[in-house]
């Protein structure tokens, strides 16, 4: 489904260059859950972006080959940014570490967001009740339909996170992004957030999962471990 | 390459669904903006009382000056012209023309009862038919009031007692005369009178509520008070005017002063007129003027006849060579349409014009050529002063707009601290799908949002105050008053003070095009905050932005 190569991302720290991906390859197949390890700084998050379309590779030279990002034949690189803000309304859904939610949204509001990025007003009140109850369908599964108008700050961080999956799931994603999404939770908690991750990819999700917790990754198909910004075959 | 359902017009205006519910919450979420929505209300509201105000002073100035004028005005100064009859009846008779009416503009000399001469305008005019032509009669001042004035809660405007005392004098105002009981044979008279401005006297102290109550003394000629039951020069006085008369060619003839009873003041609420304008009866001016009708007499022939039989001396009556026409200076025309469009002054001067011309042709070499008497609107009349209004409020108006740039940088300080407030959600925005221009149009919209809110406020504002101009404005002077026994120095708060300004109320005029204007400058100058920090939304790298704490 994806192929990336050769991925590269260099960030400026006054003038010293820090390069943090220095040639990241990386193919998930339709269906795959991968685990992303590595070390804090490792950039781990970096190379989520670069994959959700939210930041942008380096300009390379001739000399190397140029970094790429396969998504179903269209290399995310090259397309515009109007057709990248597509790529993340439609094709991918993000999950943070610390949910993200907007505080002046209710529940329902902040699932149906994405639904609201992707359509245009017309389309949007024409599909209002399908995408409502698709929202609430998806908080029925991850068990808060009861917490509909309430506000983020009301809730717990696992409430939150699971909020933060429903949005993400919203617009039917071919690739759930998730970086670290248990790294804000205790134990119990986390748990059956990932447990959530295990039901969505058995039912057939592709999903990257960033994580340090090699229990968390055990639970997915492929494990990728990044060392010196590169992926350490493991 | 499409990654989904395409949208119909990527350029839309529409706004999206997220951009309209977030501005509806941050709306009703956030305080701070709500100050920036307060100070383009405040702003608003400032700009729309300014103007509604100038703007009611320019029509009454408008009105005011038009009330004297008429809607045309045909001059020939000094001199004046002859067979004014006959052009009034040719103007009437145009289907355009509701009135026409002659009068004797000039300038003299007025002696006042104390002693005092004051140059003043004179206008001989014929009472009946000058009513047509202005709104003399509904200037004149003492006439009877049934209804008190609205600011006279204590009753102690003069009209509203005595009712036949007003009625006789609101009668010999409209005809300028005086009736007066002979000290010969006891038979009424009516002399010919004039009705002098309110304030050509001196003796009339105009209230702050808007009428004159009556003096209690006069001065006299030696400098001295004298103290009266109350006087009045409509009831009592009399005025001598002192007029240059000149011949028909223009030379001056001697001085010539002959005193008039006053019949009336009138109050036409200008300033510039009411102290500078006496109207007199049309006949007497131009007796006085030599501007009358008279006989033009051989003088070669004639007189005393003398034979040497004394019984045959005879006064042989004068050859009447020709007739002398009487003259005015001015025939003043209205208009049968009430309309204050200068389009429609500029037509029927048109008019006018061109029955003039046939008016001359007809008296060829007796009157003005038409090429050179003058014949002028009342926009033209009245040019200097609405000109002078209209600089001053595009002036006031531009002082103000520019104040009102302040709720700009309100607004665009306060969107700089929310937008940075916001950093993180922009970035979750951006994450889920939102373009650059969707978050800018977020910001955008919410500027314009409290726009929307300010200006609607801002307007209700606007509205609250100038209808009740007035009533604030009293509050204000009585609180002054207040204050000023409380800590015993004066404070004046009557901004409006009509022994000043003349009105008895602050004028008013909500224009409709004004207000949508204004109110649109208020949305204007909101989004126009909000556009460079909606530009720093943009800009942001979603990545940051989420890393941001
Ligand atoms: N804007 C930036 N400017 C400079 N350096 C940056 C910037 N963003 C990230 N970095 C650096 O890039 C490196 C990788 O960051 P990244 O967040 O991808 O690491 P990570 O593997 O996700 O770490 P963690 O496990 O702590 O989340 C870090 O050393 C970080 O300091
Ligand atoms: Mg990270």
């Amino acid at each position: 489904m994806l192929q990336a190569t050769n991925l590269r991302k260099t960030y400026l720290l006054g003038r010293t260059k820090v390069p943090v991906l220095r040639g990241v390859d990386l193919s998930i197949q339709e269906g795959e859950s991968i685990a992303v390890l590595g070390a804090s700084g490792s950039g781990k998050s970096t190379l989520l972006h670069l994959l959700g379309g939210l930041d942008s590779v380096d300009k390379v030279g001739a000399d190397v080959a140029a970094p790429s990002i396969m998504f179903r034949g269209q290399d995310l690189t090259k397309i515009s940014t109007g057709k990248l803000d597509e790529y993340r309304r439609r094709r991918v859904g993000f999950v943070f570490q610390f949910y993200h939610l907007l505080p002046e949204l209710t529940v329902l509001q902040n699932v149906t967001l994405a639904a609201m990025t992707a359509l245009g007003a017309f389309e949007y009140f024409r599909t209002r009740s399908a995408v409502r109850a698709h929202a609430r369908e998806l908080l029925e599964r991850i068990g808060l339909s009861h917490r509909i108008t309430h506000r983020p700050a009301e809730l717990s961080g696992g409430e939150r996170q699971r909020v933060a999956i429903a949005r993400a799931l919203i617009n039917k994603p071919d690739l759930l992004l998730a970086d670290e999404p248990t790294g804000n939770l205790d134990r119990v908690t986390g748990a059956s957030i990932l447990d959530l991750f295990t039901s969505l990819h058995k039912a057939g999700q592709s999903m990257v999962i960033v994580t340090h917790d090699e229990t968390t990754a055990a639970r997915s198909d492929r494990i990728v471990h990044l060392v010196d910004g590169r992926v350490q075959a493991g | 390459m499409n990654f989904g359902a395409k949208r119909a017009n990527p350029a839309t205006l529409i706004p999206h669904v997220y951009q309209l519910l977030l501005t509806k919450r941050y709306l009703t979420s956030k305080i701070m903006p709500l100050l920036a929505a307060l100070a383009v209300a405040l702003c608003t509201a400032m700009v729309i009382v300014v103007w509604s105000v100038m703007g009611g002073f320019l029509v009454m100035l408008i009105n005011s000056g038009r009330t004297l004028a008429g809607d045309v005005s045909i001059s020939w100064p000094i001199t004046g012209f002859a067979y004014y009859e006959d052009l009034i009846k040719r103007l009437e008779a145009d289907p355009e023309v509701a009135a026409a009416a002659p009068m004797i503009e000039t300038y003299g000399l007025i002696g006042l009862p104390d002693g005092r001469t004051e140059t003043v305008q004179i206008k001989g005019i014929d009472g009946p038919s000058f009513s047509k032509v202005t709104s003399y009669d509904e200037i004149l001042y003492w006439r009877p009031i049934d209804k008190p004035n609205e600011k006279d809660t204590t009753r102690q405007d003069l009209r509203l007692g005595k009712h036949d005392l007003w009625k006789q004098l609101f009668d010999g105002g409209k005809r300028l005369v005086r009736t007066e009981v002979s000290k010969v044979d006891g038979k009424a008279v009516e002399r010919p009178a004039v009705v002098p401005g309110i304030s050509v006297s001196g003796f009339n102290f105009r209230e702050p509520w808007g009428f004159y109550p009556g003096l209690p003394y006069i001065r006299t000629t030696e400098g001295d008070k004298k103290p009266v039951d109350m006087f009045m020069l409509p009831v009592d006085g009399t005025v001598t005017l002192n007029v240059l008369p000149m011949d028909s060619k223009g030379r001056a003839i001697e001085m010539v002063a002959r005193t008039f009873p006053v019949a009336n003041e009138f109050h036409s609420g200008l300033y510039e007129i009411d102290h500078k304008t006496v109207f007199v009866q049309l006949k007497a001016l131009q007796d006085m003027l030599k501007m009358n009708r008279a006989a033009k007499i051989d003088t070669s022939g004639g007189g005393v006849k003398l034979s040497k039989n004394p019984n045959e001396e005879a006064f042989l009556p004068p050859t009447i060579v020709s007739e002398d026409p009487a003259r005015v200076t001015n025939v003043l025309v209205r208009s049968k349409r009430d309309s204050f469009d200068m389009a429609d002054a500029e037509r029927l001067a048109e008019r006018v014009s061109k029955i003039y011309g046939e008016f001359a042709a007809a008296h060829a070499g007796k009157v003005p050529e038409s090429t050179s008497i003058r014949i002028l609107t009342w926009v033209d009349q009245n040019r200097t002063m609405i000109t002078a209004v209209k600089k001053e409020t595009a002036l006031v108006l531009f002082i103000f707009c520019f104040v009102s740039l302040t709720a700009v940088f309100l607004v665009l300080a306060i969107f700089w601290a929310m937008v940075s407030e916001k950093t993180r959600d922009i970035g979750v925005l951006r994450a889920v799908g939102a373009s650059r221009s969707g978050v800018a149009g977020l910001w955008l919209l919410y500027g314009l949002a409290i726009g929307i809110v300010g200006a609607a406020f801002g307007f209700a504002l606007a509205y609250v105050v100038v209808t009740n101009i007035n009533e604030i404005h009293e509050w204000m002077g009585r609180l002054g008053e207040r204050l000023s026994a409380l800590t015993g120095t004066q404070i004046n708060l009557f901004i409006w003070d009509p022994r000043v300004y003349y009105f008895t109320k602050i004028p008013s005029d909500l224009d409709p095009t004004h207000v949508i204007i204004v109110l649109c400058g208020g949305l204007l100058a909101s989004c126009l905050g909000a556009l460079w920090p909606a530009a720093r939304a943009a800009r942001m790298n979603p990545v940051q932005a989420l890393r941001f704490e």
